[in-house]
């Protein structure tokens, strides 16, 4: 082959890039379509979407049977404020496994997307059950519970709790139905006293722990607790973990 | 006019001095048998050469909007994808461009070695040719991150495990490649700069290297069976075929161009066809159904790992790749003597055939491969719910923290979640508590597979983690340890925090 016929074909070869080049370009198949842009985590305002991405890890696919409390429980959405929502899901629950989650305190969402978690949990999960005869959701839990509310406690605890819990939170023998021990004060100090009041209060309806008014299990003059007696068996649980709040994890969310 | 630009050019010239030098590069002589149909076997090297010239006029145009950036390098992208005039041409022009120049190094190296262009006195071009194709390689693997997506992840969690196997060293090359001990945004600034000063500086040096000792050392003349090549002879037989050889500009020029241009035409017209590729899902890294899936250079070291028994690892991730590229150094001197055409050279042309047959079913493999590392963030996929209904609530809390942790990254339960460590949904079939305790507080020893815990998790949540853990059992099957009692069981109490102390064992069934 000669260097003319060589030049020749390179002349070619250029007409060519051109052509493809020339001005078509912005028609090629090639070009992302618009429609197909993926959304940015921070775009996402879809509640099941973020719900599921973020939460479902802990509180359980459909917002119960997670390990941790249910969100998608009647009677706590009923009495749970909507500011309460808001503030545990920005700053997480300092000393428990709740994260926070906004971004400025290094978790992944918006402040946008919070508020629509927040408000979503009410709106999706639907709170059917009027909370009229419940307890508030906030109770109040004196910094140093004195040893007379500790005693109120504990015969509220014998007769309320005992039953699975075993006499002094110990757990009780039979595998299949025992919760297990809750006067560990390691497994106490993992749970605000705040979550200790809500569960009292609402129980776990999904894993078969009844709430405040339940009798299944309990003594037959069994009366619903008050607010004030939530707070005495509080203020018990609290003495068994040996401290009034939850200590703060070393790796705790930030504030 | 032109009598003034040629003064001003030998003004230049009288002190730079390097009309000589490009004259003789223009004009060098190559031997005449170039010029034959076996001539077209020589234009690889030059297409990776014009690869890399679209890699930096492209590159460049990139980095004018593209923000190293945690928090917007994903976004620049999608301004470019969606946004900028032609930026989603650019970007798949840089992508398929490098690969092209990978693959054109590959063949360009295959066709040396198979013609025995690596013999006397090549050898070291070819080792500086090595050395190009492991920049190459780098720039394709750093480039790949600074697509902050989850197949990035991918790659910052192979390259820290691969760091943090080195002996000794290893947690310090880890802390200067990531930044920090876990991968973050620390990262992404780090691998720009590779990507941009450090990897190309280094390969635009060799690359001036491997022109010059191709110069110095002449194109070798397309092998003929039965010619050998012997270090008394070669030397004065090579010089006495240039007597009679062509200019480079010439034919062999034209060539070259030829394909260069067809070269670029194809990478054009594909990258116009396919369009840009990626950022795939969004940089989340709680994403429950990402993939992440290397780059194709890398996919047959991922098939490689993902196939290979975990003990393996080390071996594959560290040990494996310097034997290969140690391997492909000794290249010309194990053998750099006798024939070189490919009819004589059986062993050459079989190992060929061999390694690419093996890359190939790897890579083909590697799209189908599961080995996963996710590493940051709380995972979605929510426990699984017959673990959730059994568990007592130290068992709860403990499921929370082990989530709440990032365990489930790597550890599957029930088959969901990660895969880099065991799936632990019987792991109380196999380790008792104190086991366990040491497992999660030191990770693995010598660090590199599971990150050591004992820092980062306080003994409450250890405690009620370890109570998770001892749990995950089939129902039925005792834990691991309880059902011989002996002196382990002492060492159990011991191990155990002293606040659980009075309290009796955690699930004494
Ligand atoms: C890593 C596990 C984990 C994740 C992920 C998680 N949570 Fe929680 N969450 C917990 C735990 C544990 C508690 C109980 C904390 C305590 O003791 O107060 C909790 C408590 C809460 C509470 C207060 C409940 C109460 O009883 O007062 C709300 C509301 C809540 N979480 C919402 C969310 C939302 C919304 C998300 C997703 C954006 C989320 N959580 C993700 C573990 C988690
Ligand atoms: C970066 C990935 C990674 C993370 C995160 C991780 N692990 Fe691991 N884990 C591994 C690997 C890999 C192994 C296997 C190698 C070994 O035994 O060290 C392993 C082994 C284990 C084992 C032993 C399993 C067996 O069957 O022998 C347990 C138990 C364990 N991990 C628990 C945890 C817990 C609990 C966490 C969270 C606190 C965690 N891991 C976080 C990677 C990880």
């Amino acid at each position: 082959m000669t260097s003319a016929r060589l030049l020749e074909s390179w002349r070619v070869a250029g007409l060519l890039f051109l052509l493809t080049t020339g001005g078509c370009l912005d028609q090629m198949p090639g070009k992302p379509n618009p429609a197909s842009r993926p959304k940015l985590p921070s775009e996402q305002t879809d509640f099941q979407v973020l719900f599921a991405r973020s939460c479902s890890g802990c509180h359980g696919a459909d917002g119960k049977l997670g390990p941790a409390p249910p969100l998608n429980d009647p009677l706590f959405l009923a009495i749970v404020p909507d500011e309460v929502l808001l503030d545990v899901i920005t700053r997480g629950r300092r000393g428990t496994p709740m994260p926070a989650f906004d971004r400025r305190l290094s978790g992944t969402l918006t402040a946008e997307q919070i508020q629509i978690l927040a408000e979503g949990l009410k709106t999706h999960f639907k709170p059917t059950l009027a909370g009229g005869d419940a307890p508030p959701y906030t109770g109040e839990l004196s910094t140093q519970p004195s040893a007379e509310q500790i005693a109120r406690g504990e015969k509220l605890f014998a007769s309320a709790c005992a039953a699975c819990h075993g006499d002094s939170g110990q757990g009780s023998g039979d595998e299949d139905t025992a919760p297990g021990r809750v006067n560990d004060p390691a497994l106490l100090s993992l749970f605000s006293n705040q979550a200790l009041r809500r569960i009292i209060i609402t129980g776990r309806p999904d894993l078969g722990m009844p709430n405040f008014a339940e009798t299944d299990g309990r003594d037959s003059d069994f009366k619903p607790l008050t607010s004030e007696e939530i707070d005495d068996l509080v203020a018990l649980l609290a003495h068994w973990r040996g401290r009034p709040q939850q200590v703060a994890s070393n790796m705790g969310p930030g504030e | 006019m032109n009598a003034r630009l040629r003064q001003i050019g030998t003004w230049i010239d009288r002190r730079l001095g390097v009309r000589d030098l490009l004259a003789h590069t223009v004009l060098h002589p190559i031997p005449r048998e170039l010029e034959s149909p076996m001539g077209w076997w020589y234009v690889f090297g030059s297409a990776s050469l014009t690869f890399l010239l679209l890699q930096i006029l492209s590159g460049v145009g990139l980095a004018l909007v593209y923000v190293p950036s945690a928090d917007q390098a994903y976004e620049s992208l999608l301004y470019l994808d969606y946004e900028h005039p032609l930026g989603w041409f650019l970007r798949a022009l840089h992508y398929y461009a490098g690969s092209g120049m990978v693959v054109m190094v590959l063949v360009h190296m295959t066709q040396v070695f198979l013609q025995g262009g690596h013999k006397y006195p090549r050898e070291l071009t070819w080792c500086v040719g090595v050395v190009l194709l492991l920049c190459v390689l780098g720039m394709f693997f750093s480039g790949q991150i600074l697509r902050w997506d989850p197949d990035a992840y991918w790659g910052l969690a192979v390259a820290g495990s691969m760091a943090g196997r080195v002996p000794i060293i290893g947690p310090d090359v880890v802390h200067v490649l990531l930044g920090a001990e876990t991968i973050g945004a620390a990262a992404l600034s780090r691998f720009f700069a590779l990507h941009v000063f450090v990897i190309p500086g280094a390969l635009l040096f060799f690359l001036a290297i491997h022109l010059w000792l191709v110069l110095r050392c002449g194109v070798s003349a397309p092998p003929v069976p039965g010619q050998i090549v012997d270090r008394a002879t070669y030397d004065r037989d090579y010089a006495e075929s240039l007597k009679r050889g062509v200019p480079f500009f010439g034919d062999a020029f034209w060539r070259d161009a030829l394909v260069s241009a067809l070269a670029v035409i194809v990478v054009v017209v594909i990258a116009a066809v396919l369009g840009p590729k990626g950022p795939t899902d969004p940089p989340d890294p709680t994403l429950g159904g990402a993939n992440p899936r290397p780059e194709w250079p890398f996919l047959w070291l991922f098939a490689l790992l993902s196939l290979s028994p975990r003990e393996a690892e080390t071996f594959i991730i560290l040990v494996f790749p310097l034997l290969v590229i140690g391997v492909m150094f000794a290249v010309p001197f194990i053998s750099n003597r006798g024939e070189r055409a490919p009819s004589r050279r059986p062993v050459a042309v079989l190992s060929v055939i061999l390694i690419y047959t093996t890359l190939g079913v790897l890579t083909y493999l590697g799209f189908t491969a599961p080995w996963s590392p996710r590493m940051e963030a709380w995972t979605a996929d929510p426990v699984p719910v017959e673990i959730v209904k059994r568990s007592t609530v130290p068992q709860l809390v403990g499921g929370s923290v082990f989530q709440y942790k990032n365990c489930r990254n790597c550890h599957a339960l029930d088959g969901v979640g990660g895969r880099r460590g065991p799936d632990l949904t019987s792991v109380g079939t196999r380790l008792t508590r104190d086991q366990l305790i040491m497992q999660v507080s030191n990770g693995t020893p010598g660090g590199g597979l599971m990150p050591a815990y004992g820092k980062q998790i306080s003994p409450a949540e250890l405690s009620m983690l370890v109570d998770f853990l001892v749990s995950l059992r089939p129902e039925g099957q005792p834990a691991a340890g309880w059902a011989t009692p002996g002196p382990s069981l002492g060492a159990q109490q011991a191990a155990e925090p002293t606040y659980a102390k009075q309290l009796p064992p955690p699930d004494a069934s």
